[in-house]
């Protein structure tokens, strides 16, 4: 599975919770997924409780995050938290604290523990 | 619509200076003077202030080096390793408990001067309930609210120490150079009028120029420096003999009302209300989100990630403000806040010395990594600095005004939980949810990836 279609089944796990529609629907962010070993860049755009993806860096971005491509694979696939590459210094984040927090939260409430 | 994410040098400089700024502080500042023996408890300040400036620089390039809001989590694991670094954070995020019931003492002590009718811990119960209350609405003081507050506190201690200067008539000019048998002790305890400067490196992803953060800290541990020595060296000119200084658990109040009269009493006692009030809603933030992350990599129960209906981590909150209060209650009624300084100066000393280790090791273990700023005489000198601030910390843990070192005892009981706990039930915890985990499994069977959602 490429990145791009990782990105597009975690939009699609989003758009498809209800309780995650309501959360998000005055959490209109564009977040920039750069991966820093392939040099590759990715967005999510949340907009109105939508979440939509694509590739490249066109946007500006709310919050950047950065790490090594199977970092950044294994988070918005659900096989880790991201929390654990946070705390470990593997996924770097440029943004508020606030909008980190949400994109564990949704990871949480898709994915569980 | 998003709020904008780039944060500027002056917020650098109140976030550093209000983290650092608690109303225990005016003790701490008493029990400086006291050992430093009387008028010359500004060179004690002036001497932990710049050990400081070493620390300030180390914290400085781990944090453009790693900057995250896990800070000390991510800075150790990479430079030890998972276990000490669990170890490490954990202690450091439960020195926020003693800071607020340190603070809550002191709270009790100002209001009970005030209004004699009501007993202190109903101050500190009524105070405490109504943070945790807004903290689990999600009502958050604004971070502005908190800086403004410790500009006002830093200038109104600097206007009253100089009205009471002013005023004299002034100690002997010998008196202000003239160095008590417990020096060490009072620089060991003037690190702690300095603590929580670091704390604002958590903010590092908010900041877009990556130097704000060591400028705005070194800019805050100068002012922090002007306001807490002029204020001891006012306290000494109200209390001549050290001795005196060890019967107020006032300071602040009786320094108000010397300079400013009964206007000063009361100004004091809003000053130590609001910096009290900050202190428990920036510990309580700050340590249940802690709490929260560690829950959610699974190195503490899963109930701790817990969030409720406005996405906040109830149950660390909880927790955290429960200890708090049961820490505060017994403080008050032992009266033993002393142990809290010096624990906290001592965990603090200990954790500065670490940042020079982890600064030297990483230079090591991950040289090409981009350091936007570089620490203050590495290798040599910060190692030295280190080792002053290992023994500066230790000192502190041995302070006690009785026969058994209580601070040293009190952290190395803390310690050793959580020694035991990151060795002993952590690997069983893990072990249980990985056969979980295993034998959803093989009764489901479905696929590994499955089980995630």
């Amino acid at each position: 599975m490429t990145m791009l279609q990782v990105l597009e089944n975690f939009a699609r796990e989003c758009n498809s919770n209800d309780r995650l529609r309501q959360m998000n629907r005055e959490w209109n962010r564009t977040i920039v997924i750069r991966e820093t070993d392939s040099g590759n860049a990715y967005w999510l755009r949340s907009q109105e409780g939508t979440i939509q993806s694509g590739e490249g860096s066109q946007f500006e971005a709310d919050l950047e995050v950065e790490g090594s491509h199977d970092v950044i694979r294994s988070v918005f696939s659900g096989e880790m938290s991201p929390t654990e590459p946070y705390n470990a210094g593997d996924l770097l984040v440029k943004g508020r604290q606030d909008d980190l927090m949400r994109l564990d939260i949704i990871t949480l409430l898709i994915w569980g523990e | 619509m998003a709020q904008p994410r780039v944060l500027s040098l002056k917020t650098a400089v109140s976030t550093s200076a209000g983290l650092a700024s608690a109303a225990i502080n005016f003790l701490a500042c008493v029990e400086v003077a006291e050992y430093a023996g009387g008028s010359s408890a500004w060179i004690a300040l002036l001497a932990a202030g710049i050990l400081i400036v070493f620390s300030a620089s180390n914290f400085a390039e781990l944090s453009g080096l790693y900057p995250s809001a896990a800070a000390i989590r991510v800075w150790t694991k990479r430079g030890l390793n998972d276990s000490w670094s669990l170890i490490i954070s954990l202690v450091y995020a439960l020195t926020v408990i003693f800071v607020i019931a340190a603070d809550a003492f002191v709270l009790a002590q100002a209001f009970r001067r005030a209004i004699p009718a009501v007993p202190g811990w109903v101050w500190i119960a009524i105070l405490l309930v109504l943070v945790l209350w807004a903290n689990l609405r999600g009502i958050r003081v604004a971070g502005r609210i908190q800086d403004i507050n410790a500009m006002l506190l830093l200038a109104s201690l600097t206007i009253i120490a100089v009205v009471i200067l002013g005023k004299g008539p002034l100690p002997p000019v010998q008196q202000f150079f003239h160095l008590g048998h417990g020096i060490v002790q009072s620089i060991a305890l003037g690190v702690f009028i300095y603590v929580g400067f670091e704390w604002v490196t958590p903010l590092a992803e908010e900041f877009s120029d990556a130097k704000a953060i060591p400028r705005g800290m070194y800019l805050a541990l100068g002012l922090i420096a002007i306001a807490f020595g002029l204020f001891s060296v006012a306290l000494t000119t109200i209390f001549p003999r050290p001795a005196q200084l060890a019967s107020t658990f006032v300071p602040q109040l009786l320094a108000g009302q010397k300079a400013l009269g009964v206007w000063g009493f009361w100004w004091m006692l809003f000053v130590t209300a609001t910096t009290a009030m900050t202190t428990f809603n920036g510990g309580l933030f700050t340590a249940s989100r802690f709490i929260y992350s560690l829950a959610r990599e699974k190195a503490l129960p899963k109930q701790f990630s817990h969030l409720n209906s406005r996405w906040v981590p109830s149950y660390a909150l909880s927790a955290i403000a429960v200890l708090s209060l049961i820490l505060a209650l017994v403080i008050f009624e032992t009266r033993q806040y002393a142990v809290l300084i010096n624990a906290g100066a001592g965990v603090e000393g200990l954790v500065y010395a670490l940042s020079a280790l982890l600064v030297i090791r990483l230079r090591k273990k991950e040289p090409t990594r981009a350091r936007p700023f570089h620490a203050l005489g590495v290798p040599w000198l910060t190692a030295a600095v280190g080792i002053i601030f290992f023994v500066l910390g230790m000192a502190a843990l041995f302070t006690s005004s009785s026969a058994w070192p209580w601070p040293f005892m009190f952290i190395a009981s803390l310690v050793l939980l959580t020694m035991g706990y990151v060795h002993f039930v952590l690997p069983r915890m893990k072990e249980a949810q990985r056969r979980k985990v295993s034998s959803s499994i093989k009764g489901n069977k479905v696929t590994p990836e499955e089980t995630t959602k």
